[in-house]
């Protein structure tokens, strides 16, 4: 299952459901013996030997992935600004779109399942001022057709 | 601030009024006089957003001395808009993979019982 939806501009919120209680789908999502499994979309791959975990606040989170086709690397380096297990964490990227903020909250949905709510804020100073927010998507969305026709 | 074009980009767009200025230009080019004219601001405010966008290479002038038309560029909001696919694209296969993790952890931990 999944919704997702472009929130504004340059955020994005992905909802997703499942199969396993929170406890299992935080540990997969922040031990490296299991982020090698999934980590990297199709067509990528992420050795174990390029993920470093440090599972707390200020820690670091970094992956490696690799084109399978070109062997190009794509590095992530994330900082764990909270960790807190089975709940939530959320990392910033520093050097990605001036510096970007995921946060994934895990919700315990009771039947063994596990809602995630994973938020991203790429461009902070967008979001300094709220009357910048509004209409963003609206524009974003008249755009994405013009940019169709071209 | 950060510098790089993308930043720069969203930067550009976080304001209402230029991302107006934006769909008029889109329809064609024009001058400044005729971009301000839907706007209740002055010339030297439609400036102001026009040198915002300019710089975030959003909008070309051209170089008559009297008129410099301006000009709508796609080619940034294209980055843009491709960076925010990639990324959404990204995390949803990440997602999809993890369902899959899952359940080949669950057959396993099935097969250790059996």
């Amino acid at each position: 299952m999944m919704n997702d939806a472009p929130t504004e501009l340059g955020e994005l919120t992905i909802t997703r459901i499942f199969e396993a209680r929170p406890k299992v789908v935080f540990e997969c999502m922040t031990t490296p013996a299991h982020l090698t499994h999934f980590w990297g979309p199709v067509g990528t791959s992420t050795p174990l030997e390029g993920i470093t975990v440090e599972p707390r606040p200020g820690g670091r989170f970094e992956t490696v992935m690799v084109n399978d086709e070109t062997g190009d690397k794509y590095p992530m380096r994330g900082v764990f600004v909270e960790f807190d297990p089975p709940r939530t964490f959320s990392f910033t990227e520093a050097d990605v779109a001036g510096g970007m903020t995921t946060s994934i909250v895990f919700n315990d949905l009771g039947d063994g399942r596990t809602e995630t709510v994973t938020h991203q804020t790429n461009v902070p100073q967008m979001l300094m001022s709220p009357e910048a927010q509004a209409g963003l998507e609206t524009s974003f969305v008249k755009f994405d057709a013009y940019l169709a026709t071209l | 601030m950060a510098n790089d074009p993308l930043s720069q980009t969203f930067a550009a767009l976080a304001d209402p009024t230029r991302r107006a200025i934006l769909v008029r230009l889109a329809q064609g080019q024009a001058t400044v006089n005729e971009v301000a004219e839907p706007f209740e601001m002055s010339l030297q405010a439609v400036s102001k957003h026009l040198k915002a966008l300019e710089a975030a290479g959003l909008i070309s002038r051209g170089h008559d001395a009297q008129y410099r038309p301006c000009h709508f560029e796609p080619a940034p909001l294209e980055a843009a808009s491709s960076w925010i696919t990639t990324n959404q694209r990204v995390w949803t296969e990440r997602f999809d993979q993890l369902e899959q993790h899952l359940k080949r952890m669950r057959h396993d931990q099935k097969k250790e019982k059996e």
